[in-house]
Order: C-alpha cells, then sequence, then structure tokens
C-alpha cells in the first residue's frame, strides 16, 4: 500500500487524494489511515466487504464528513477543511448509494441545475435580479442538457419528477446531475446496484466516453465484480477500514487474501460468462 | 417554600401527563399534536357537563369522561384526521392538527354551550381537604394530581417493559407498511395510542381546570408547556420529559412567589416560563447538533402509496397561454379588481383588509411553500412591520409607502438572523422555535407602553393619494401582483430551483456546489420582507398599528386557512386573504349571533381537511377543471391505457403513482 | 407458527396437489397507471420461482400485490388454502408469507435487535434460537445489535432485512432484489441459507437482477415484460437466448 503514497518516481499531482484518513464513529473505526490516489484522467475502482468503509471515504473525501485524522488534497491544495460546495466549484461531484435526488424537481431541472452552477459559478442568484424568470434558456444550455439526457438515454423521462423514479433511472439521473457540472473528479457510489443488465452496459459505456473526451478521473465503489475490474486502472480493496490491496485488476482477481476477504471462492456464474464476453469483443 | 413545592409538583405533575400524551403520539404516528389543549378542554368539558351541569358524582363522571368519551374522542379523530396524516409532510401534520385545535373548541361550544364562568372542580370533592405534612398545606386536588402521574407511569413503564407494544409503536413511525409486512395490525396499534393519548390529554385537562380555569386559553398555556418539556426531551425521551415538565412547574409555582402578582412584569415573565424552557432546551439541541429528525415513513411506504382520486394526468410541463388554469386565474383576478368598484363602502372596507392580508400571505407562500420551511412567525414579521412603519410616519414624519417598503428592510434583517439560527434544525423544531419567537415578541414587545397604546397602537396614515378606500385597494392589489410576480421571477429562475433543491436534499446540493445557507438565507429574508410589507399595508388600512391583531395564534389560523387553500399558489393567497375576511363578514351581516364561531369553525375545518387533498382547494379544483376541460375536448377520457403504458416504457409504474402524488410538500 | 396453523399445513400436505400459491389473473393498477395486466402462475410448494425482467417490468410491484402491500384491482390470489385477495399485509404475514421489499427493508430508528424483535412479531416461540440463527447467519448483526439500524453501511442494512426472514420458517420468502448492494461474497452467503431455508421446507420466489444466478437456483422461471407474463416454465429452459430476448430490452427509450 505505501508503495503506491511514497513512489520514488515524483508523480503528477493527483486530481484527488487521501492521506493517512482517520474517521471514528464513537468506538468503530471506520477508517484507519486510508491512503487513496486518483491521477488525472485515471479510472480508479474501490471495492470491498459491506461496511469496510467506503462510503464513509465518499463522504470523507466529497466534505461531507470530516475525518479524525489525515489530509484531503485536490490538486495538490489541501482541501480537508473546504466545505463541500467550496470542493464542488474545484471541479469534485459525487453520487450517492442511496440516491438523493431533488424528489420535486423534473429529470432536466437536476441537469439545468447542475449545467448552470458550472456556468454561471457562485453567482447563481444573478439571475433574479435580471428576470432571468422569465427568459428562455440559452440555446447552447438547452444543448448540453439535451445531448446528456440522450447520453444517459433519459430523454423520455426528462420532464417527469424525481419523485417518481424508480432506483435504476434515479441512478441515472444522479450520474447526469453529477457530469452536467463537468467535474475533474466524479465519485461513483454503487453507480449499478438497481440497474439491469442492459443499463449496466450503456452506463459502462457512457463512463468511458466522458473520460476519454474529457479527461474525466473516476472513482468507482462498485459490487458488480467484473463492472470494476473490467473498467479501472487500478483497483483498491480496503477491509475493515484499512486499504489492503492496491494494483491492477489482474493482480486483485487473483490475490488470495482479496479472494477471501471479498470475492468469496466460487467463481459466480456471471463471472464466467463476462469473461465469454471479454473475449469475444 | 415547602408548600410552594408541593403546589409546583402538583402542577408539574400535570405538565407531565401531556406531555406522556404528546410524545405517545410523535412517536407512534410523526404527528406533533397542536390541538392538544383543544382537545384536553373537550374531555374536560364534558366532565364539567356531566360532574357540575347535570349533577353526577365525581367517580362515574370521571369513568364515563375518561373511560368511554376521551378514548372515544381520540378514536374518533384518528379515524377522521390523524390516519391520513402519517405519510405527510411536516406542514401538513402541523396545519391540520392546527385545524382541528381551531375547530374543536367552537363546535364544543355549539353543543354544550358557552362557559362564562370558568372556575371548575377536579377530580376531589369539594370542599377540598387539606392535609399539613412537614407544616406545609396540601390539598386533596393535589395529591390526585399526584396519584394520576403516579398511575400513569407505573401502567406506562409495565406495559412498555413487558410487552413488544412499546417497540411495535417506534416501529411504526419508521414504516408502517414494513411494520405491516412484520404481522402486526398498524391500525390497530394507532388507534390504542390515540385513545390512550386522548384519556391522557383529558385527565390533564380536567386535573388542570381547578387552578387554571376550564377555558382553552388555559389549556393552551398547557399545550405550551407540554410542548417544551417534550422539546427539551427531543421528542421522544419519556423519562427527560416528565422530568422537565415537573421542574418547569417547580420553577413556575417559586418564581411567583417572589414576583409581585399585581406587576406587569409578572403577567409577562410567567406565561412566558415554558417559552424559555423550550429555547433553552432547543439552543443546547441545535448547539450539539442534535435536532435533526428523520423523515416520517420509509422508502416503501412512499412507493405503495396510490394516488387518491386524482383525475387529471401528470400537470403539462410547459403552459401555454390557454391553459385553463391561467385563464381560471385571469378571471378571478379580474372579479377580485372589480369588487371595490361594485361593492358598498361596508365590504369594500373588508376587501381592502383582505387585499392587505393576501400580501402578507404571500410570505408563507415563499417561505413553506417555496422553501419548504415551517416559519409560524409571518404574523409577526407583518406585526413589527405594521409598528414600525408607523412609528416612522408618524414620529419621523416619513411618507406612508417609504415608511412600509424601507422599514420592512429594516424587519429582513431579524427574519435572516432566525434563518440562520434554525439552519440546522429539523423541520418541527423550526416551526417551534418560531412559534416561540412569536410569543416572545408578542409579550415582550407589542405590550411596550409605546408600541400598544391601550391596544390603539400607533396612527398609520395612508398616503395622500390613496385615502379613499377604493383607490387604497387598488394600490395593495397592485403591490400584491407586484410581489407575485417577482415570485414568479423566483420561481422560475436558477435561485428558485436551487432553493427547491436544497429543500429536497441538502447532502445533493452541497455537493452539487450549491451554498444550503445562501439559498435558505435568501428564502428567509425574501419571506420577511413580504410579511412586513404586507403588516404595513394591514396597518395602513386600519390606519393604526393595532398591535393586538398580530397574535401569533391567529398567525396560526392564517396559515391554516392559506394552506387549505393551497400553500404553493399565489392565487391562494388571494383567495385566502379575502375569503379571512369576507367569509366572516357575511355571517356577521346576515345570521344570527349564535353563529358568529361558525366561520371559525368552517375555517377549521377546512384545515383538517388538508389531510386528505394536501394540494389545497384551489389545486383540487383546478384538476378537475382540466380533466373536465380534457373530456369535453374530445379527448379520450384517461383512465388505464396510455399512461400505464407510458409509465411502464420508461421506468418503474412507481414513478407513475408519484407523479400525481408528489405535490405534498 | 402457530398450532392452528400448523394443522392447515397438515391439511394441505395431505390434500397434496393443492399448489401452495395460485394466482390467477392479477392485476394491479397504481392510480390510472396498470402495472400488471392478468398475471396467472402456480406455485407447488417446496418450489422455488425465479422472476424476471428488465427495470420496470413490474415485478416489485408483483411482490407487493402478494403481500398485501398494494390491494390488487382484479383478480385472484390463494395461499395455503385461502384465498389471500385484498387482504391484510399483517394477516397474509401471519398466514406464513414474508415479503422482503426491494431496498432497505429495515426499521432505521429502531436497533439491529429491536429490527429484529419485530420480525419475531408474529412467530412468538423460541424467540431466542431465532435471534441466535440470525447472529450466526450474519456474524457483524451481532456485534452491531446495539447500533441504530439507519447508520449502517448498505449492505449491512441488506443483511439485517434478509436475516429478519431467515430466522424464522415462513411457508413462502418473497425475496426481492436480495443481492442489491451485497460483496460477492455475501452474495453466496445469502444463496446458502436460502438453500438451507429451502431445504427446510420453505417455498421462495425470487427477484433478481442477476437472472444466471438465480436461474441456477430455482426450480421455474416466470419472466415479466411490461406488466405481462412473458414466459414461464422450468429453470432450465430458460436459455441464453431466450434472457437475451426479454431481459436485454432495457428501459432504454
Ligand atoms: N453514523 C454512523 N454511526 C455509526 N456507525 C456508522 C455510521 N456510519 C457508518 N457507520 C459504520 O461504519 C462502517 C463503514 O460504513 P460504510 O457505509 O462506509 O460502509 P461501505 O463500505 O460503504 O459498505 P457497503 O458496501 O455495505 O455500502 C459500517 O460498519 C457502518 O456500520
Ligand atoms: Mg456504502
Amino acid at each position: 500500500m505505501n508503495a503506491v503514497s511514497t513512489s520514488p518516481v515524483p508523480a503528477p499531482p493527483a486530481r484527488l487524494e487521501a492521506v493517512g484518513v482517520t474517521v471514528r464513529f464513537g468506538g468503530l473505526v471506520a477508517l484507519n489511515k486510508v491512503d487513496l490516489r486518483i491521477p488525472p484522467g485515471s479510472m480508479v475502482g474501490l471495492v470491498g466487504p459491506n461496511g469496510a468503509g467506503k462510503s464513509t471515504l465518499f463522504a470523507v473525501l466529497s466534505g461531507l464528513l470530516r475525518p479524525n485524522e489525515g489530509r484531503v488534497l485536490m490538486g495538490g491544495g489541501d482541501v480537508t477543511r473546504a466545505t463541500p460546495q467550496a470542493r464542488a466549484r474545484r471541479g469534485l461531484s459525487r453520487t450517492f448509494q442511496r440516491p438523493e435526488l431533488f424528489s420535486g424537481l423534473t429529470v432536466r431541472e437536476h441537469l439545468v441545475l447542475g449545467d448552470r452552477v458550472r456556468h454561471s459559478g457562485d453567482r447563481i442568484w444573478r439571475d433574479l435580479l435580471t428576470g432571468g424568470g422569465f427568459r428562455r434558456p440559452s440555446k447552447e444550455e438547452d444543448e448540453r442538457v439535451d445531448r446528456l439526457l440522450e447520453a444517459l438515454h433519459l430523454g423520455g423521462l426528462q420532464h417527469r419528477e424525481a419523485a417518481g423514479l424508480s432506483l435504476g433511472a434515479g441512478r441515472l439521473v444522479e450520474v447526469a446531475r453529477a457530469l452536467a457540472v463537468e467535474p475533474e473528479v466524479l465519485l461513483l457510489d454503487e453507480p449499478s446496484s438497481g440497474l439491469d443488465m442492459r443499463e449496466t452496459e450503456e452506463l459502462a459505456a457512457t463512463l468511458r466516453r466522458v473520460v476519454e473526451e474529457r479527461g474525466l478521473s473516476l472513482l468507482l465503489v462498485e459490487h458488480d465484480v467484473d463492472l470494476v475490474l473490467g473498467m479501472c486502472d487500478t483497483v483498491n480493496v480496503l477491509d475493515f477500514g484499512a486499504m489492503i490491496r492496491s494494483g491492477t485488476p489482474e493482480e486483485i482477481r487473483s490475490d488470495p487474501a482479496v479472494r477471501a476477504a471479498y470475492l468469496g471462492e466460487e467463481p459466480a456464474p456471471r463471472d464466467a460468462e463476462a469473461k465469454r464476453d471479454e473475449e469475444d469483443a | 417554600m415547602l408548600q410552594y413545592l408541593f403546589a409546583g409538583l402538583a402542577l408539574g405533575a400535570i405538565y407531565a401527563i401531556a406531555s406522556v400524551a404528546l410524545v405517545a403520539t410523535y412517536v407512534s404516528s410523526g404527528v406533533f399534536n397542536f390541538a392538544l389543549g383543544s382537545m384536553a378542554f373537550t374531555v374536560a368539558r364534558f366532565y364539567y357537563f356531566l360532574n357540575t351541569e347535570s349533577g353526577w358524582p365525581i367517580l362515574p363522571s370521571a369513568v364515563v369522561s375518561l373511560g368511554l368519551f376521551a378514548p372515544a374522542l381520540g378514536a374518533v379523530l384518528y379515524w377522521l384526521l390523524f390516519r391520513h396524516l402519517r405519510l405527510r409532510s411536516p406542514l401538513i401534520k402541523v396545519v391540520a392538527t392546527i385545524g382541528l385545535s381551531v375547530a374543536l373548541p367552537p363546535a364544543v361550544e355549539l353543543v354544550f354551550g358557552k362557559l362564562t364562568n370558568v372556575t371548575a372542580p377536579g377530580l376531589a370533592p369539594v370542599p377540598l381537604k387539606v392535609f399539613h405534612p412537614f407544616g406545609a398545606a396540601v390539598n386533596m386536588d393535589q395529591i390526585m394530581t399526584y396519584l394520576g402521574l403516579v398511575v400513569v407511569l407505573v401502567l406506562g413503564i409495565a406495559v412498555l417493559q413487558y410487552t413488544d407494544l412499546g417497540l411495535k409503536v417506534r416501529a411504526l413511525v419508521d414504516s408502517e407498511a414494513l411494520t405491516s409486512l412484520s404481522g402486526v395490525n398498524p391500525t390497530r396499534v394507532s388507534l390504542g395510542v390515540w385513545a390512550v393519548s386522548t384519556v391522557l390529554t383529558g385527565l390533564a385537562g380536567i386535573l388542570l381546570a381547578p387552578t387554571a380555569g376550564l377555558s382553552v386559553e388555559g389549556m393552551t398555556y398547557l399545550m405550551a408547556a407540554a410542548f417544551a418539556a417534550v422539546v427539551a426531551a427531543r421528542l421522544n425521551g419519556l423519562a427527560t420529559a416528565v422530568a422537565v415538565a415537573l421542574a418547569m412547574g417547580v420553577v413556575t409555582t417559586v418564581i411567583q412567589r417572589y414576583l409581585d402578582p399585581e406587576s406587569a412584569l409578572s403577567a409577562q415573565i410567567v406565561p412566558s416560563i415554558p417559552f424559555a424552557f423550550m429555547l433553552l432546551a432547543l439552543l443546547y439541541h441545535a448547539w450539539r447538533r442534535r435536532a435533526g429528525e428523520p423523515p416520517a415513513g420509509g422508502a416503501l411506504d412512499r412507493a405503495i402509496r396510490v394516488a387518491g382520486g386524482a383525475t387529471g394526468g401528470p400537470a403539462p410541463a410547459r403552459r401555454g397561454l390557454a391553459d385553463p388554469t391561467l385563464i381560471a386565474s385571469g378571471v378571478a383576478l379580474l372579479s377580485v379588481a372589480a369588487l371595490p368598484l361594485v361593492l358598498p363602502e361596508y365590504w369594500a372596507g373588508l376587501t381592502a383588509t383582505g387585499l392587505a392580508l393576501a400580501i402578507a400571505l404571500l410570505s408563507y407562500t415563499l417561505v413553506t411553500g417555496e422553501g419548504g420551511m415551517i416559519w409560524l412567525c409571518q404574523i409577526t414579521f407583518a406585526g413589527m412591520g405594521a409598528v414600525l412603519s408607523a412609528e416612522l410616519a408618524t414620529y419621523h414624519g416619513w411618507p406612508p409607502l417609504l415608511a412600509v417598503f424601507v422599514g420592512a428592510l429594516l424587519i429582513v434583517v431579524v427574519g435572516a438572523v432566525i434563518g440562520l439560527l434554525t439552519i440546522r434544525l429539523g423541520d418541527l423544531y423550526v416551526a417551534l422555535v418560531t412559534l416561540t419567537f412569536g410569543l416572545l415578541v408578542q409579550t415582550l414587545l407589542f405590550t411596550r407602553d409605546r408600541f400598544y397604546n391601550f391596544g390603539q397602537g400607533t396612527a398609520m396614515p395612508r398616503p395622500g393619494f390613496a385615502e379613499d378606500t377604493r383607490v387604497f385597494s387598488y394600490l395593495t392589489l397592485g403591490t400584491f401582483l407586484l410581489l407575485a410576480l417577482l415570485i414568479v421571477n423566483l420561481r422560475r429562475s436558477t435561485a428558485g430551483m436551487a432553493m427547491r433543491a436544497v429543500r429536497w436534499s441538502e447532502d445533493g446540493a452541497r455537493t452539487l456546489g450549491l451554498s444550503v445557507v445562501q439559498m435558505k438565507l435568501l428564502v428567509s429574508a425574501l419571506a420577511t420582507y413580504t410579511a412586513a410589507v404586507g403588516g404595513g399595508f394591514l396597518a395602513m388600512n386600519s390606519q393604526s398599528s393595532l398591535p393586538d391583531s398580530y397574535n401569533v395564534f391567529s398567525g396560526l389560523v392564517w396559515l391554516a386557512v392559506l394552506v387549505t387553500v393551497g400553500s404553493r399558489s399565489l392565487m391562494a393567497a388571494l383567495v385566502a386573504g379575502l375569503s379571512f375576511h369576507l367569509f366572516p363578514g357575511v355571517f356577521q351581516t346576515y345570521l344570527p349571533t349564535g353563529w358568529a364561531e361558525v366561520p371559525v369553525l368552517l375555517f377549521g375545518l377546512g384545515a383538517v381537511m388538508v389531510a386528505k387533498d394536501p394540494d389545497g382547494i384551489l389545486a383540487v379544483h383546478a384538476r378537475q377543471l382540466r380533466g373536465l376541460l380534457a373530456r369535453r375536448g374530445g379527448g379520450l377520457p384517461q383512465p388505464s391505457g396510455r399512461p400505464a403504458q407510458a409509465a411502464l416504457a420508461s421506468g418503474s409504474p412507481d414513478s407513475a403513482v408519484h407523479q400525481l402524488t408528489g405535490g405534498d410538500r | 407458527m402457530s398450532e392452528s396453523e400448523e394443522r392447515m399445513d397438515c391439511e394441505a400436505r395431505e390434500g397434496g396437489a393443492a399448489p401452495l400459491l395460485s394466482v390467477a389473473d392479477l392485476q394491479v393498477r397504481y392510480g390510472p397507471a396498470q402495472a400488471l395486466f392478468d398475471v396467472s402462475f402456480e406455485l407447488a410448494a417446496d418450489t422455488t420461482l425465479a422472476v424476471l425482467g428488465a427495470n420496470g417490468a413490474g415485478k416489485s410491484t408483483l411482490a407487493r400485490a402478494l403481500s398485501g402491500l398494494v390491494p390488487p384491482s382484479g383478480g385472484r390470489i390463494r395461499f395455503d388454502g385461502r384465498d389471500i385477495t385484498a387482504k391484510a399485509p399483517d394477516v397474509i404475514r401471519r398466514a406464513g408469507l414474508v415479503h422482503l421489499p426491494e431496498g432497505r427493508g429495515v426499521f432505521p430508528a429502531l436497533t439491529v435487535q429491536e429490527n429484529l424483535r419485530m420480525g419475531l412479531a408474529v412467530d412468538r416461540a423460541d424467540r431466542k434460537a431465532a435471534l441466535e440463527r440470525a447472529f450466526s447467519i450474519f456474524p457483524v448483526l451481532a456485534q452491531r445489535h446495539r447500533q441504530r439500524a439507519g447508520t449502517l453501511s448498505g449492505g449491512e442494512q441488506q443483511m439485517l432485512s434478509l436475516a429478519r426472514a431467515l430466522m424464522v420458517s415462513p411457508r413462502l420468502v418473497i425475496a426481492d432484489e436480495l443481492s442489491l448492494g451485497l460483496a460477492p461474497r455475501l452474495v453466496d452467503v445469502v444463496f446458502e441459507n436460502l438453500q438451507r431455508a429451502r431445504e427446510a421446507g420453505v417455498s421462495v420466489i425470487m427477484i433478481e437482477q442477476f437472472a444466471h444466478r438465480a436461474l441456477g437456483f430455482a426450480d421455474r422461471c416466470l419472466i415479466l415484460q411490461r406488466g405481462v407474463v412473458a414466459w414461464s416454465g422450468p429453470a432450465e429452459a430458460a436459455g441464453d437466448e431466450l434472457l437475451h430476448r426479454y431481459l436485454g430490452e432495457g428501459t432504454a427509450a
């Protein structure tokens, strides 16, 4: 583990980095001196058993939870004490394990809001003074939003209120909203749970494309092992709050400690299927 | 000293019984019962009817009142009202119980007659026996009170200790659906809790009547004290609630020992004691960051909720000018505009008052309808606006309009501070803090001689060009429209969207880069400004600041009437403001005086109805209108096929449901 | 299980042919939107049924209708020899049908231990043994028995929900998306325990996103598509081609 964070070759500053993060809930140590690096343009996976501390780490990275010890850096700068909105404005965006949607807003409004946060900075109330409510949104904005809706196949749902969406659709809206702010780092907490097979494939394809096109960095928490191992460049394994392994997908898949702690012994039938798919491709 | 302690403990024991009742219903159904005082009054009044008016002995009267009448009342209210509230938003819960508290007393008076003499016996035979333990006097009423609390506690603890009932009750508030999936019948449990809690409430009422008088006011004070105890216990700890209630009773009586009973100060301090307790407790909890609340009902409960009888489909995404609701609003607006011209002087005057009130009501539309915050002190801001603008106009010679619009800016500071202080609090706590703030301002500020002036307040001239009631009406209507336009702009602007976003998910909003503080401040400031301007217009209308008319409890009725008509619609504010004044006018003019209370009863019942139709009357009518037009316009009646397919093709079937039920916050 | 129910059990078994659950022309609508159209199937005692389908096909609605959470607008449901159409969920639960709802089927404000006690609200006998069974299946729950369920991690909540069903021995368990958010190793644990329950005579209706895994486990399979039964038959017969045809077609516009 240490080999990664103290590598002798001077690496470019990571987009987002956790250094020695510790979180305690009462007597429970949810995270124990955890280090994590997300370099520019990379896809990093984070896996681990239930209750290992993955979502807690997300909360620390995005600023919703202040760690008891340790630091969080963005592009080399310390943001440990920065608020979530300050981090968001520096290019951090995330989704939640249990979607945090704005129930009363339509799907489209979610994206419009994200887009406006991006393009009007912290003065989003400015259009209140200029009578923005009575003007049509700009053409560029409409186009950007339309493109994103299309990319996530949400076009048909765009005028629906978020309150009634199914879990799967809600996840896609969250991803779309996160992408609308055109972030530099995107943290996804179990994006595929609640999606069916087809939807998962489509989401993976979309994410790959944005990473390629925009040079986005991605941190992915998933229990769909094939998805993480198939997509990510590096995968980190968290167990009981400690980072036990970090390496390429192949290393992780064959690591006995990871198998014991997380993957389980029998390869699931779906494993075989995924391999077949890979061979086909 | 010891004597004060005994008396204090007796008072505290009554508070404790009431707070046990409050906790029980809050914990089991998430309903914070603002009607507690009225329910206590109702049972106590029934006991008085049996015991004093019908001459029954104490024991049978008590048994019938507490053993039959109270549980039946609880069960009936549960069936009519409380069971519909479970999945409603906190706002609807608050408003519906406020409605009940408004409707119940006049209904009771219609049945049992109005009491002129409010002294009533308790559960002990009169003349009261007096004992002298340790040299201090204790009367039989007090002993009955101690006994009452002991019985309640012993029974309560036994039930909680030896049965699963407590667990089931707490499970119910988390998720009714999941509770029933566990094999527990939720209706039976809730019905039981409401019946028992009404018995406790009634017991507290009967015990309180000898000292506080058998009146709604006396019982309201009981309710305030129970609120304070329960808030101190963070809404769920029975032991803490009982301890705080006892402490409050003792403090109240002991303080009285040191106060001159004739002084104005004691008239102000004694009623403020529960609120002081509440404020301290809230500050303490907020400081420890423990004043949040979980949303009621699990995801499952929301997923299986089915739209009740809604006829129209989902609201269209973009409305053209030909939208029937828009046309209806236009027509309504024109008729309102015609009112001052066609009505005789008396009615035109009421119309002007109604229009001024409508401005103040817009502030609820903002803070509650848009911002989702339950503020119960908008009337206080209106009162402050009235008082301040009158001061500026009369003592500083400002032109009246300038005084109103600029004076309101100063009140905004107060609103913003409250907004900041309550930013981290859960909905219910916000409601209680603002209620407390309103009550404190009312007792400590509005009653100052300088502002009060024997109830007359300070004179407030109308602007020179609008001395005439008709011109003034149009000035008011114009101001209303201007503010309404600003609100529409806000609603459709990015800021409005962000405001709603913050309301639905703070974590989601923050990680998107929206500042929760900024958004909440914005909405509190705008709402406070609107309320204060409304107060200024009310003062100009009556040409005096009249501080008495800004009683916080009247504010609850304002809110109830507004929500009844519709908390999110601007037209609703107009309709609510007008009906608030025109409606009682009709009753006063055309019906016998015995009916004077009926409008209040109807307002209360209207608010009770929001439990079933949380969007308000206007929204229901608009829906029906749209449905009607859709049918007449040759469109198929839309029962099954089409919408179902659309919903299924594009997500889960649940989504279609939520479209129809989502408007409840 | 109470005595009278046990007696009913025997009768049902002696009757032999009568299926444990039979659903005829079930229809469900949420307001104006219809979610299930004429769904019919039967489930013999001691069998496992996998219900598959894309998102929005109506799987969860089927589960909710069976357990009484949503009232059917048409059709009949018989369970264990009784008509349970439009019965209240608590009545159906007491008849021996346990529904594990999708997502977090826990009471967030109650502690882990209290959640488990709620799971035993009907089956009073032998609570201690049942609790021990729950703790032995998911040891993490024993360590956390005083923690509020709402603060458990997503997967831990899922375990808790499952434990509430596995610690009693109902007649039928309807498991809606059990493996959602569980680590692969725990998915194994879950299937092992379902297998054990099955050996103890519990029938299972399993709603799953992992089609292959579910089919490997189940005896029979039912594929829903837009609220209609698109295919049903023995699990072995549900081949890749079939799955691709019905499940590949997602909600994509
Ligand atoms: N507010 C809290 N109070 C107490 N314990 C907590 C709290 N939040 C999380 N925990 C505990 O911290 C541990 C880590 O939780 P976390 O949600 O980070 O797990 P996770 O890795 O995301 O698991 P999963 O894959 O199941 O979602 C868990 O054991 C959880 O019970
Ligand atoms: Mg998690």
